[in-house]
């Protein structure tokens, strides 16, 4: 009885900890990019933390995770899957604020925080994208199957690169920064739809529903709990360098890398 | 096995591939913008 408070406690603490994380990810970069100079010093310390999450993540993965019985040691890739998802969401919810602000203020700032938002955030959606046939194929039989899920995932990532092409097509101008930051807020209604899509599909989809961190076993939780957070910790580690190049290559257009994306 | 080690090899390509990219963006363009000042 003790035990089973505990146990159901310590998966609350962790669940408040992955959205504590998020929460602060998403704050300090908005912060982060009102003053960029003055305050990018600190993104040294959210790159030493990140690696240093990842590093205990991948040791709850190793020794601490258990092998599902049903699946077997492949489900283990569940652990990267599902960490995927967060980073990607808040990389296009950033994209909107950051295009809110633009509309609002015409500060550049505002506008290297949505591109640097979408453009991390389609590197996690092509993670989750690539890792999950991978999942798929040994344990459900096919890499891609065409249902609502996989497919709007699918739209989500084609929506963000379009956006991301966008603004490489039009760099610079301020229309094309008024154009890129309304198709960005516009862009973020697909995301609950995305995430709602295993329930509006009923059953006649691969995927497995969303997953209830409470209805997991505790050590499945807890790992992928800690994969979030460290996902998260990396993700704001890219975005800050990101926001940081775009604000270099601003004080110096010649320094656009070639081919870079927003 | 190898399902899960391709996932996981996978994810590091993608992330360290990322930051490497953007490690050399960000000393492209400080170099850059040392020169013009």
């Amino acid at each position: 009885m003790v035990s089973a408070l505990v146990t159901t406690l310590v998966q609350y603490l962790v669940s408040g900890l992955v959205m504590l994380s998020a929460v602060l990810a998403a704050a300090w970069l908005v912060w982060l990019s009102r003053d960029l100079p003055a305050r990018i010093g600190g993104a040294r310390g959210v790159g030493a933390a990140a690696l240093a999450l990842l590093a205990l993540w991948l040791g709850l993965v190793v020794g601490y995770a258990p092998i599902e019985q049903v699946q077997g040691v492949v489900q283990k890739i569940f652990y990267v899957h599902i960490p995927a998802i967060i980073p990607t969401y808040l990389g296009f919810a950033l994209t909107a604020v950051g295009g809110i602000g633009y509309l609002r203020t015409r500060a550049e700032s505002w506008d290297q925080l949505a591109a640097s938002g979408a453009e991390v955030g389609v590197i996690f959606c092509t993670l989750m994208l690539v890792v999950g046939p991978i999942w798929a194929k040994p344990v459900w039989g096919h890499w891609w199957v065409w249902d609502l899920r996989l497919t709007s995932t699918l739209v989500l990532w084609f929506i963000y690169v379009a956006y991301l092409l966008l603004r490489g097509l039009a760099y610079g101008s301020d229309a094309a920064r008024t154009f890129t930051s309304v198709y960005g807020i516009v862009g973020t209604a697909a995301i609950p739809f995305v995430y709602f899509a295993v329930d509006l599909a009923q059953g006649s989809t691969m995927h497995p529903s969303n997953p209830a961190r409470e209805g997991l076993p505790a050590e499945m939780g807890r790992t992928v709990g800690a994969g979030m957070v460290a996902f998260l910790a990396v993700f704001a580690w890219l975005v800050a360098r990101r926001m940081e190049i775009a604000a270099l290559e601003a004080r110096s257009p010649a320094a656009r890398a070639p081919g870079a994306l927003g | 096995m190898s399902y899960l080690v391709a996932a996981y090899v996978v994810t590091g390509l993608v992330l360290a591939g990322y930051a490497l990219r953007l490690r050399a963006a960000r000393a492209r363009a400080l170099r850059d913008t040392q020169l013009r000042s």
